[in-house]
């Protein structure tokens, strides 16, 4: 019974929590999007939807499932079916292993607020998130339509490049961590008493520009230029299977921003855990964790802004560009600061500084 | 006079200063008071009082009869060929008003009737919601035409 | 999917781009054959919104034909109705009272600072940078509030008759200009922090399409697209017409020829036309509008061109008089149309990205090439 309760019952609650949560935060991230942007570009943005347009992505919603499904009579079927599919899951089950909070005792058992602790989590996040690409190439093949296989090839290209300057620029994280636990780096943070983007703050910013260009998001969203390749490799999708996509790429703008929470601005904790660390200890184990819950979407909240600040704010990179741009400037960049980073820490240690 | 061609320093390149720049930028106008939007509906939009709108045919205010001497310059006027003036001679050989059409689905709003027009009577007002359900409503019969066209009322 | 092998064993795509493409402004369609991402070669195809404005332009009268010519360039109706009436001015011998003439160029200015707002704002749409539009389209909305309170309409105005003008100004008119021209250079300098130092439109703009003058001229290039080549031909100091002669301004003229002179010569020339507005609105002269002609005008048997410069070039109007009430042959010369020739060259060898960017950097408008 207990067995049934540990590795049946309490995760399927938590995977069904983050996936509800998951689709709501989905839903209003596309209001705050539109929202943002609006007011960045002296807009309302939505206005008529409710208040404020506030049940604005619950009718977008309702539109894009009741939009005709449109499969273009020479597309593959079954690979324009499957695409979607391929890009929404991996994007999805990245969140088992992000840390929303720490975990506490409650009723006499340890409830953690992550679905699982994985000791490689970080190789994880990394390899399951880029699978996702696969189903934007298969999407722009499968169409059999000109500017989604562009848009596709772009997208294939565009990964390959950012995949590596994004996997060089943690690697300053993993050494001062010393683990591929997520958990682990969190409370590496707390043990230190420091965020690591003091500690890597080069690191942090390649690895959000990476992340960035891993999400196809402004200024590197070539795949799906709308002003030059219409659509990019969703330009035959229609209704529900271009929501799934839709989705897919804002719950990979999740990923990547909590990602960046977790390795760089202390995870769960809260600000200056070294000074105000205390205040957090004093509180109730629920209260805390539930704090950290807070603090976490905080951050992730900040990144996502940043993700919509950047849209409406530059111009768009050209492909070639984008190129020059990652292999040229991101990945020796990225390289030095490993190099530099294991120089520092190899001083300290010899030196007696750290263990 | 030669055009600047601005080159980026060094400097300002490592720190990223033309894209910070520009963040600025936005960040700053996302205050409410910047805000230019005009909610259509909602807010009604105040047009000029030169607008050239929907047409009408003003009546006299104090006798009530047309303004309209059937001159026809209207009809000659228009670009489009939307005008149809009918006419009948009264027992002194004067011209009356008997039948008006307007075809507004082909009017382009030029203006040059109203200039034709001798006396007050051809007018382009400020109405502006024109939309209408079929094409053959947008034959404007003389009695449309002196009443004003009717604004849709939108309550939303 | 069609691919022709190559010599090389490579495959090259056809691709059609438009007219139903987001930044092909309009209905223009460009075959593009691609080697990957690199265009080989590019095809205009014209023609999906001809109204056969020429033609129109034998059957009704002088003055009716004034209107229909506000939707060849609907983004510079002004400079349109402009250019025609002086034509058909010169061709009667009419000399336009100079209040009128005054008007004209205050209004053909304000209308080229709308047309270039709202190139501005597509192109650095097309290149992805999407607040620039919002903004360039707020401070257009002033503009067009103003179009608005002089003759009634924004966007096709009809706002002058072979002669003169028809409106007088407004009350509070001139308030209403200074009031603009106070924020408008401020508006400039915000479209300028977004995009002239900015690394990524530098890196789009530079070394795009590329002409030299001497193709330029060859090509028949006009307007600001000649002059980013380094050409200061201007026909309002080449050849002026109207009060152009009166006020003072400088041509701005570019270096190499690419995307981005371009694009400041089009800022520059924004920041030059509110030059001209102001000295025009403090020395508008009083007096009549409006010529005294004859109500039916009937030209005498002649042919004529006469041009202008409108915001995308020299604007042309070859009329041949039969004497009637109507003119035996009415030909435009569009500055879009001519302009649209040099894309072939502009784009082959670059990427298909920088197709987007050509087309906007031409500022074309399908109205007035299609006609």
């Amino acid at each position: 019974m207990d067995f049934a309760i540990d590795y049946i019952l309490i995760p399927l609650i938590k995977i069904g929590v983050i996936f509800g949560a998951l689709s709501l935060v989905i839903a209003y991230l596309t209001f705050l999007e539109r929202k943002v942007i609006a007011f960045m570009q002296v807009r309302l943005g939505p206005m008529r939807v409710g208040p404020y347009g506030l049940l604005q992505p619950i009718a977008d919603g309702v539109k894009l499932m009741l939009k005709e499904d449109i499969v273009p009579s020479q597309a593959d079927r079954w690979i324009f079916t499957l695409a979607p599919i391929i890009t929404l899951i991996p994007a999805f089950i990245v969140f088992a292993v992000i840390p929303f909070g720490p975990s506490f005792t409650i009723l006499g058992k340890e409830v953690a607020l992550y679905v699982t602790d994985l000791n490689i989590g970080v190789l994880y996040v990394l390899s399951i998130s880029s699978v996702g690409i696969l189903g934007i190439i298969l999407g722009g093949w499968a169409s059999n339509s000109k500017y989604p296989l562009l848009g596709a090839l772009r997208s294939a290209a565009q990964m390959v490049s950012y995949e590596v300057a994004l996997g060089f620029s943690i690697m300053g994280v993993l050494m001062i961590s010393g683990s591929l636990s997520l958990v682990d780096i969190v409370n590496g943070q707390k043990a230190s008493g420091i965020w690591n983007v003091f500690l890597q703050p080069l690191g942090f910013i390649l690895f959000f520009i990476c992340g960035v260009a891993e999400n196809n998001r402004a200024p590197f969203d070539l795949p799906e230029a709308e002003s030059e390749l219409v659509a990019g490799f969703h330009t035959e999708y229609s209704g529900f299977r271009f929501s799934l996509f839709f989705l897919a790429e804002y719950a990979a703008m999740i990923v990547i921003s909590s990602m960046a929470v977790t390795f760089f601005w202390g995870g769960w904790l809260p600000p200056f855990p070294n000074l105000l660390g205390f205040i957090w200890d004093q509180l109730p184990p629920v209260l805390a964790a539930l704090s950290g819950v807070f603090w976490f979407s905080l951050k992730v909240l900040i990144f996502l802004y940043m993700y919509l600040w950047f849209r409406a704010s530059w111009p768009r990179y050209r492909y070639d560009q984008l190129m020059q741009v990652g292999w040229r400037y991101l990945m020796p960049i990225a390289i030095g600061n490993v190099i530099i980073t294991a120089i520092v820490i190899l001083l300290l240690e010899r030196m007696g500084v750290i263990a | 006079m030669k055009v600047k061609r601005p080159d980026l320093s060094l400097l300002k390149k490592i720190f990223l200063v033309d894209l910070i720049k520009g963040l600025l930028l936005t960040f700053s106008y996302q205050k409410p008071s910047a805000n230019y939007t005009e909610q259509y509906p909602k807010e009604r939009p105040k047009v000029a009082e030169r607008f050239r709108g929907a047409p009408r045919l003003n009546n006299d205010p104090v006798t009530g009869e047309t303004l309209c001497i059937a001159c026809n310059l209207c009809a000659l006027a228009c670009p489009e060929h939307c005008i149809e003036v009918g006419w009948e001679r009264d027992k002194a050989g004067k011209k009356a008003l008997t039948t008006y059409i307007f075809d507004m689905s082909r009017c382009m709003f030029c203006g040059l009737c109203e200039d034709a027009c001798p006396t007050p009577c051809l007018e382009l007002t400020q109405e502006f919601e024109l939309s209408l359900y079929g094409r053959r409503d947008m034959k404007l019969d003389r009695q449309t035409l002196e009443q004003g066209v009717q604004p849709l009322v939108y309550t939303k | 999917m069609s691919t022709n092998e190559t010599l090389f064993d490579a495959s090259e795509i056809t691709v059609s781009m438009g007219p139903q493409h987001p930044s092909t402004h309009g209905v223009l369609q460009v075959k593009l054959k691609l080697d990957g991402e690199r265009v080989i070669d590019a095809q205009c195809v014209i023609g999906y919104l001809h109204r056969g404005v020429e033609k129109l332009g034998e059957v009704q009268t002088y003055g009716q034909f004034v209107p229909t010519l506000d939707r060849m360039d609907y983004i510079a109706a002004v400079s349109n109705c402009v250019g025609y009436c002086e034509t058909i001015e010169k061709l009667l011998g009419a000399t336009v009272p100079q209040r009128a003439q005054y008007i004209r160029v205050i209004m053909t200015e304000l209308n080229r600072i709308a047309s270039h707002l709202l190139w501005l704002g597509t192109h650095a749409l097309d290149i992805g940078a999407m607040t620039v539009f919002l903004y360039a389209f707020r401070e257009r909305e002033e503009i067009l509030k103003i179009f608005e309170n002089y003759c009634g309409a924004r966007l096709t105005t009809h706002m002058f008759r072979i002669g003169g003008a028809q409106y007088e100004l407004y009350e509070g008119f001139e308030d209403q200009v200074r009031e603009f021209l106070r924020t408008f250079p401020k508006h400039v300098d915000e479209y300028e922090t977004l995009l002239t130092e900015n690394r990524i439109w530098i890196g789009r703009t530079r070394g795009v399409g590329t002409i030299s003058a001497k193709d330029a001229i060859d090509v028949g290039l006009t307007g600001p697209s000649l002059r980013g080549s380094g050409v200061a031909w201007d026909l309002r100091k080449a050849k002026p017409y109207s009060a152009y002669p009166d006020f003072e301004f400088d041509i701005p003229v570019g270096e190499t020829g690419d995307t981005y002179d371009r694009y400041m010569v089009r800022i520059e020339e924004m920041r030059q036309s509110a030059r001209i507005v102001a000295q025009a609105v403090e020395k508008i002269p009083d007096g009549p509008i409006m010529a005294k002609l004859s109500k039916i005008i009937k030209p005498p048997v002649g042919d004529i061109y006469h041009s202008i410069e409108a915001p995308k070039g020299e604007l042309g109007y070859y009329i041949v008089s039969d004497g009637s009430t109507t003119a035996y042959r009415a030909r435009v010369r569009p500055p879009s149309f001519v302009n649209l020739q040099a894309l072939r060259q502009m784009v082959v060898g670059h990427m298909v990205a920088d197709v987007v960017a050509v087309i906007g950097t031409l500022d074309i408008v399908l109205g007035e090439i299609d006609r």
